[in-house]
């Protein structure tokens, strides 16, 4: 820190910083900027960035009925995701036992793909229930 | 997939999911909620929210599940093509107390009076930069959404708004381009922070003398707030329940935590160095966790003239969440003292610092990190995770995964030896001259 700078952290006494002109002694080099206040209207820029588009996927085709159906029970990860599953598989079985469940970790932490599971899915299931958005 | 799906979340997150969802092209997902917590409740009392209902309908909670899978489509939930997105016109035009009021209401501020940013602090902010206003700079996303694009010209309204100098411009350019926002959608409230290495330091008048992390100097402050301004206004986050839901937020998200290297007065090499780059070369490098602490509450005292700063950390990092590295701020003084230690390099220290800061698999495993990040690792082989796993609950292993879980910068007056400690690991480092 400049001799001026650390004059000026005093209390700008006079007597010290006589000859020794300080910036924040310095009057200001311009009129204040009408864009900081008033009645008169400026122009600003908006700042937001550009969201992509929004590509709308159609919803797959519904089951006419769970009955004879295999639901995947797909467990993202999250705590207790496997507990709450557990007693989905219970519900089926005790209220629709005709409903073959599939019980399923995602591989991976919760945010990775699992497109192994994906293709098993697609291959050997009607639907799925996945949990949960913790 | 082509498979009727049933999302299940809990009510916490209504507005995430289905904002989420719609933003990912199925606006009318079929989304049923469970009370909330789910984590941490009994078999018992988990079935009781399986029988109950949907918190959000009000439905039985199994019916809404099954009419998900099983209720024919509407003609909106078949739809298919391209929705656009709109942010508005490209400029305001109103009084400035006015534009104040509605750039904050809004949610383009942090909340803080700006530097409106008209077109001619706009223009100026551009000069600092030879590269045209409409090129593309990057694209960010706060978390797992579809990123936003942006373009130069967009970069600088965000700096001219938290009151960034012209020349401060090459920074803030150089952390756009990287797309790592400062504001994260994560429950963990993150925090993040910046090292800036080379001459810039000294040409833009940095802090990294006494004070260093604190608001005494003007780039250290407006560059760390144009970086939470970009995270909301380039990467659209920032916003409570949508994209960003922190659950009790982290005060360093105003500026982030700012760490200009005291180069010179450090006995290793800058942190760019390491990083790849020359030292004359102008680098600024990003790191994300969970906070920064205070080493004076570690083992030690900076009166004891043989105050063993290693062991300091250690007993701090201990308490640290492994899934993040340590990023040890050390003033001048206790770098000095790390390397009378026989710390000569920065890699001495880190691998004294992997094998002495250490756990049981016991308590490991117990921790929420392990389990959500790690433990699906290791059932996919990854190590160290996967043998880990495999030992037995007494047994002792490393805090961190890895040496290079550590980093050290150097900052400060030398009023004290005393350390801070960052929860942070690191991302990138990348060039600040190719945006001058």
């Amino acid at each position: 820190m400049n001799r001026r700078k650390l004059l000026s952290l005093l209390g700008m006494s006079p007597a010290l910083l006589a000859g020794i002109p300080t910036e924040a002694q310095k009057p200001p080099t311009k009129a204040k900027d009408a864009t900081d206040s008033g009645s008169a209207k400026i122009t600003a820029v908006n700042p937001k960035g550009t969201p992509p588009p929004i590509q709308l996927i159609p919803m797959a085709p519904r089951l006419d009925t769970l009955d004879g159906k295999t639901v995947y029970l797909v467990d993202t990860g999250f705590h207790g995701s496997d507990v709450l599953l557990h007693q989905i598989e219970a519900w089926f079985s005790r209220n629709m036992p005709s409903v073959t469940t599939v019980f399923k970790r995602k591989a991976g932490p919760y945010a990775e793909d699992d497109p192994n599971l994906w293709k098993e899915i697609k291959a050997k299931g009607n639907a799925v229930i996945m949990a949960v958005g913790h | 997939m082509g498979i009727p799906s049933a999302p299940l979340v809990t009510k916490a997150f209504k507005d995430l999911a289905i904002l989420n969802a719609a933003k990912r092209g199925m606006p009318h997902e079929r989304i049923c909620f469970t009370p909330h917590p789910v984590w941490g409740k009994t078999p018992e009392e988990v079935r009781a929210y399986v029988e109950g209902p949907d918190p959000v309908s009000g439905k039985p909670l199994m019916k809404e599940i099954i009419d998900a899978l099983t209720v024919p489509l509407s003609d909106d939930e078949k739809k298919s093509g391209i929705v656009s997105v709109s942010v508005g016109p490209p400029t305001f035009t109103d009084t400035a107390d006015n534009l104040q009021d509605f750039y904050l209401n809004n949610g383009y501020t942090d909340f803080l009076p700006i530097i409106l940013p008209t077109e001619e602090r706009v223009d100026a902010m551009m000069k600092g930069t030879s590269h045209k206003p409409d090129e593309v700079v990057g694209k960010m996303a706060a978390g797992a959404y579809p990123p936003w694009s942006y373009n130069v010209r967009q970069v600088a309204a965000s700096a001219v708004m938290a009151g960034c100098r012209p020349e401060y411009f090459p920074i803030a350019l150089a952390i756009a381009s990287t797309g790592i926002a400062s504001l994260f959608s994560s429950t963990n409230s993150f925090a993040f922070a910046m090292i800036v290495n080379g001459p810039i330091r000294d040409k833009l008048e940095f802090n990294y003398g006494i004070g260093a992390l604190g608001p005494f100097a003007q780039p250290n402050a407006t560059i760390g707030r144009c970086w939470t301004l970009m995270s909301k206004n380039l990467g659209n986050g920032g916003i409570p329940g949508d994209t960003y839901l922190g659950s009790l937020g982290n005060n360093l998200n105003y500026n982030n935590v700012v760490i200009a290297e005291h180069e010179d007065a450090s006995p290793w090499v800058p942190f760019h160095v390491q990083r790849g780059f020359k030292k004359e070369e102008n680098v600024v490098s990003l790191f994300r966790g969970l906070g920064v602490v205070p080493g004076q509450v570690a083992r030690g005292s900076s009166a004891n003239e043989n105050v063993q700063f290693d062991y300091q950390m250690s007993d701090l990092f201990s308490t640290f969440t492994g899934f993040f590295g340590a990023l040890i701020i050390a003033d001048p003084l206790v770098a000095a003292r790390l390397k009378e230690q026989g710390y000569d390099t920065k890699e001495k220290l880190f691998d004294w610092l992997y094998k002495n800061t250490t756990q049981t698999v016991k308590d490991y495993k117990s921790r929420n990190y392990a389990y959500l990040f790690e433990y699906p690792q290791a059932l996919q082989g990854r190590e160290p995770y996967a043998t880990w796993y495999k030992l037995p609950d007494d047994a002792v292993i490393p805090h961190f995964p890895r040496p290079e879980s550590f980093n050290i910068v150097v900052a400060g007056g030398q009023t004290n030896a005393y350390p801070q400690a960052g929860n942070l690991s690191f991302g990138v480092s990348v060039s600040i001259d190719k945006w001058m």
